[in-house]
């Protein structure tokens, strides 16, 4: 298989404001993220609001420039690209946003929207670009009619369903999905993410899957990473890491997702307070004052994100967590 | 007597002929008691405790056999009586907590503004019990939250602090709409605790309206299913889960991630809720419904409390042949 999309320390720090005569205060909004992802592969992305994942949606998809780090996508590398080499890199990768409402212009046609992407980057007549629109409109459900309505005409699931749509139009290498489904309902999200799951296996496109709900994670992802306050937390093969978490963040984000089949004898882990404020970090592990396992070293040393088993951790103390 | 009594209580926006929003629903919560009510967005969930909290202004026109609460008839209520009834025998918490909250003023004078209206306190009495209210719902620094505004607090603070303005008057009845979709798993899981700590405290009745069955697995006692404006399941919590007689219900479950665990595709229902002007001439699900028979297209089905499950369905699934 091959890889599509590398990232390399990728990091992106925001300046922000502090009031006319202070210094400017700097947000680690991104801090050193890495990984590599195949052709037909999905990486999900987990965390707290806060946590990162959406500004690691911005690196990706182009409309940011990272800070450091390197980010390569299909063989590409993004930093440095001329300005030929960045459209087209642009067409390799697309995004699905979480609010369908938001994400569509409701003045213009379905068909046009979708007609959009083909109309900038390829040189096909009108009748073409019609033909193309009404096969992948058949392929997300979409009946032809609806090629001439608006956006206000349909529903929410529907309307993510023109969004994935939109972004396959120009069947892209990497398709990032930021939350597409929180915005549904549990019906409507089941067809959605069947929809996904389908499209993936046709055009064998590779997901960023972004979302807070492990049990949709669970469903739709290969590898997870677990973000926490723009640090990698700790990332690997799904069945891994929802068997065995090894950093005690992981531990606690599954042990607070509430479960159709609650087991009165497994004990909660409780996790105490709140992201911290990310423009004054915690020193040492990020993690370590909300940490029930947090010692004098988690204070002062900041843990690297190294190999354990099959996974990559940023704990001190991964390996008391790995089940044999 | 039942802490809350709904009988055959429906809500219509617009004129008595109006397509009903809620219709025929039916009701009772007890003392001390956690009751679910699930359902996708639609399904008449908050309009229902809208028009028992009053809250349902012109057009909407609602119409019930009984609406009774604690003892009070609230259709007959008059303003004045039901002020002094919401708010604190009967309370309410919001989904989105950072609008629930006045911008304008401090957190510890809207604490107070309650104290004040329903308990008769003033000046330090009241600041005082706002303080113990704070610590209540674990805000740390409480004494400091008192003055900040609520764009000072996080999400999770500020749904706290519309916890504590609820309960401040120790109510009778808590009703929770949506109090987690806007917040983070683990503040979820945080907040969760604290309500349910809270209710088994004062021993009060508790009305949780969410669409997230997980949440509802793990908190209630019993649960009500409703879609389209009725109610088509009312049971037990454990069973339900284990055995739902619905096939929407059914549906559901099936359609949660967790449920088709290792499988390809989850299981779906086709189509969409239907709105208020295309509703099916009989069963309300009878277009969607994998197992519709003919009876179901020309005949609706009744919640029938004398059945085997409160399911309004002609073929309930999961049935154990006696």
């Amino acid at each position: 298989m091959s890889v599509v999309l590398t990232a390399r320390e990728l990091t992106r720090h925001y300046e922000v404001s502090q009031g006319v005569f202070k210094p400017h205060a700097t947000v680690r909004a991104l801090n050193g993220v890495s990984f590599e992802l195949e052709a037909g592969k999905t990486l999900a992305v987990v965390g707290e609001s806060g946590c990162g994942k959406s500004t690691l949606a911005r690196q990706l998809t182009l409309i940011e420039e990272p800070s450091s780090g390197s980010l390569k996508i299909a063989g590409q590398e993004v930093a440095g690209a001329s300005k030929e080499q960045r459209k087209q890199l642009r067409r390799d990768v697309q995004m699905v946003f979480q609010s369908p409402y938001a994400s569509l212009n409701p003045r213009q046609k379905i068909g046009d929207q979708l007609a959009e992407p083909l109309l900038i980057n390829t040189s096909l007549s009108r009748a073409e670009r019609r033909e193309k629109v009404q096969a992948m409109m058949q392929q997300v459900g979409l009946r032809p009619e609806h090629y001439q309505r608006y956006p206000h005409m349909f529903s929410g699931g529907q309307r993510q369903r023109i969004a994935l749509a939109r972004a396959m139009m120009l069947q892209p290498k990497v398709l990032v999905a930021d939350e597409p489904t929180s915005a549904l309902d549990v019906s409507i999200q089941a067809q959605v993410l069947n929809l996904f799951m389908d499209m993936q296996q046709q055009y064998q496109t590779a997901y960023v899957f972004i979302s807070h709900n492990l049990a949709v994670v669970r469903h739709v992802a290969d590898d997870v990473l677990v973000m926490y306050l723009g640090r990698p937390a700790e990332m690997g093969p799904k069945e891994d890491l929802y068997h065995n978490p090894l950093h005690p963040y992981t531990q606690a984000l599954l042990s607070a997702t509430p479960t159709i089949k609650p087991n009165p004898d497994k004990p909660r882990i409780k996790i105490a307070g709140e992201l911290p404020n990310p423009l004054n970090p915690p020193s040492g592990c990020p993690f370590h004052k909300r940490c029930p396992y947090a010692t004098e070293k988690c204070v002062t040393d900041v843990p690297a994100f190294r190999p354990v088993g099959t996974r990559q951790v940023a704990c001190h103390y991964a390996e008391q967590f790995l089940k044999p | 007597m039942s802490l809350l009594e709904i009988k055959n209580l429906s809500v219509r926006f617009g004129d008595a002929n109006a397509v009903p929003v809620v219709d025929g629903l039916d009701l009772t919560v007890e003392r001390g008691e956690v009751l679910a009510i699930v359902g996708e967005s639609g399904s008449g969930k908050s309009v229902t405790m809208m028009a028992l909290m009053g809250l349902v202004d012109a057009p909407g026109i609602v119409r019930a056999d009984a609406l009774r609460f604690d003892g009070h008839d609230m259709l007959s209520l008059s303003k004045r009586q039901r002020r002094q009834v919401v708010g604190k025998d009967l309370a309410m918490i919001f989904q989105d907590p950072m609008t629930a909250l006045n911008p304008s003023y401090t957190v510890g004078f809207q604490i107070e503004e309650v104290l004040r209206a329903h308990l008769g306190l003033s000046g330090r009495a009241a600041r005082a019990r706002a303080l113990e209210l704070l610590q209540k719902v674990e805000i740390p620094a409480a004494a400091s939250r008192l003055d900040a505004y609520p764009h000072q607090l996080s999400g999770g603070m500020s749904q706290r602090v519309a916890i504590a303005m609820a309960i401040a008057a120790e109510p009778k009845l808590l009703i929770a709409d949506e109090p987690t979709t806007a917040l983070d798993v683990t503040i979820q899981a945080q907040i969760m605790e604290l309500l349910l700590a809270l209710q088994k405290d004062q021993d009060m009745g508790l009305i949780l309206i969410t669409h997230d069955l997980a949440v509802v697995a793990e908190t209630a006692q019993r649960v009500c299913v409703m879609y389209a404006g009725q109610a088509v399941e009312v049971g037990h919590v454990p069973q339900l889960f284990d055995a739902p007689a619905h096939p929407y219900s059914e549906a559901l479950l099936a359609a949660i991630p967790e449920h088709s665990e290792g499988a390809e595709r989850l299981s779906t229902l086709p189509g969409i809720v239907p709105g208020r002007y295309d509703r099916p001439h009989g069963c309300l699900l009878s277009p969607r419904c994998p197992y519709v028979q003919e009876n179901c297209r020309q005949h609706r089905p009744a919640l029938d409390p004398k059945a085997q499950s409160l399911a309004r369905c002609f073929y309930p699934r999961n049935q154990e042949v006696a």
